[in-house]
């Protein structure tokens, strides 16, 4: 299960970029009616990008060939086209894609779980007419800090999540597929639903951090020294264990 | 480092547009400027010691072409009829102008002679809206002494292309 490229585990781009690659493998893979990829929005930004070359590439072909004064009138408005659709590729990479990785539907043909066609859903987004899931995730790092965050949008609700990447890097830099996809089995109850046996209570393992909530643990240590003060035995406080 | 074959089709067409995009965007910006200044060569590099102290070998010069009314002080640059390499010399005549061509006489500041023996065979003087390219309107020192490396030394040229490309290519994010 694991992959066969190795990253150097310091380099959170390498962790990062691994992972959003390793995300579509898996939703579109589900057990149980797997996601379809939209390409929507990949495709609308290097449409944008590409017709931008184009035109700079057409200029160029008949700056060289006709030269400067044959050329004069077509020039202002090819630069002003060309920086016109830099704008709005860029706007696209920041405001519309804002770093999805993954975007894709589950259709309603395939829909098993009565529970899923009474879903509220949301219209406003439009690259697909499928009535089931329709699911984006955009995928963020926070500079030297290596926590993956997750945006996961599911039929309009959104949901944060995120996870260190020592949970699906083994300590060599491979990326380790199954506890990942126990962690979006677990996190978000449609991939859940799509692959149950991945769904995994969560039990403190000591790589996840961000369960830990310092009142409890206070509490667990009181109930330690409360039990250490009685002459009970001090096994007692694990009782408070989570999940 | 990420190895190009293992890229889905969409990255590596992501890829080369980043590429693209580096390249393109750097003759458009040099291109709207052309459009602005409304000179074919907006930026140039001196590359002759003949206006010395004024300019030096390796300067680089900006030039405004849209006042066409040149007057005997400017420093105007010109291309040779024929030739393609531009020429950096004071204004030291002018004749005609109003309804007719204006029509130029230059001279380098530290050239003995004027300039008719540099002009094409036949040509004594320069047309304004045909030869000159435009006027200078202000330098950087030495800063363009880069660009007579790499046409001194043309391979230059190509190591650095090449390290550009791969730079963009190779890096992610």
């Amino acid at each position: 299960m694991t992959s066969s490229t190795k990253v150097p585990v310091y380099s959170l781009s390498d962790l990062k970029n691994t992972t959003d690659d390793a995300l579509p493998v898996y939703l579109t893979t589900l057990p149980n009616e797997p996601f379809k990829q939209s390409h929507y929005l990949a495709d609308v930004r290097l449409v944008l990008g590409y017709t931008a070359v184009a035109i700079a590439g057409v200029l160029f072909y008949f700056d060289w060939t006709l030269g400067w004064e044959n050329t004069k009138a077509y020039t202002g408005p090819a630069v002003l086209a060309y920086f016109l659709l830099n704008g709005v590729f860029t706007y696209w990479i920041w405001a519309v894609e804002k770093g999805t990785v993954f975007a894709g539907s589950r259709g309603k043909n395939q829909v098993t779980s009565p529970r899923q066609s009474y879903r509220p859903r949301s219209t406003s987004t439009g690259w697909t007419d499928s009535a089931g899931n329709k699911i984006t995730m955009a995928s963020k790092t926070k500079d030297h800090i290596p926590i993956y965050h997750l945006t996961v949008s599911v039929d309009g609700r959104k949901l944060d999540i995120k996870a260190p990447f020592t949970q699906w890097f083994s300590a060599d830099g491979y990326f380790v597929a199954k506890p990942f996809q126990q962690w979006l089995a677990s996190e978000i109850s449609v991939i859940g639903e799509a692959d149950p046996n991945n769904v995994v209570e969560e039990i403190g393992r000591g790589n996840v951090v961000d369960g830990v909530r310092p009142e409890k643990v206070q509490g667990v240590l009181d109930q330690i020294r409360k039990g250490a003060t009685t002459g009970s035995s001090p096994g007692s406080g694990k009782a408070r264990r989570r999940g | 480092m990420l190895n190009l074959s293992s890229l889905q089709p969409r990255q590596l067409a992501a890829q080369i547009l980043n590429f693209a995009l580096v390249l393109s965007t750097a003759f458009m910006l040099w291109k709207g400027l052309s459009v602005a200044t409304d000179s074919p060569s907006p930026i140039v590099v001196v590359l002759s010691g003949s206006m010395e102290p004024a300019f030096q070998r390796g300067d680089l010069l900006f030039l405004w072409n849209r006042g066409q009314d040149t007057q005997v002080g400017e420093v105007v640059v010109y291309n040779v009829r024929g030739k393609d390499i531009p020429i950096v010399h004071r204004v030291v005549r002018r004749f005609g102008g109003g309804t007719g061509p204006l029509r130029l006489l230059t001279k380098g500041d530290n050239n003995a002679a004027d300039d008719t023996e540099l002009y094409a065979r036949g040509q004594s003087f320069l047309n304004r809206q045909e030869d000159v390219i435009g006027s200078v309107v202000g330098y950087i020192p030495f800063v363009g002494y880069v660009t007579i490396l790499l046409s001194e030394y043309p391979w230059l040229k190509t190591v650095m292309l090449g390290l550009m490309g791969l730079t963009v290519v190779l890096q992610r994010e």
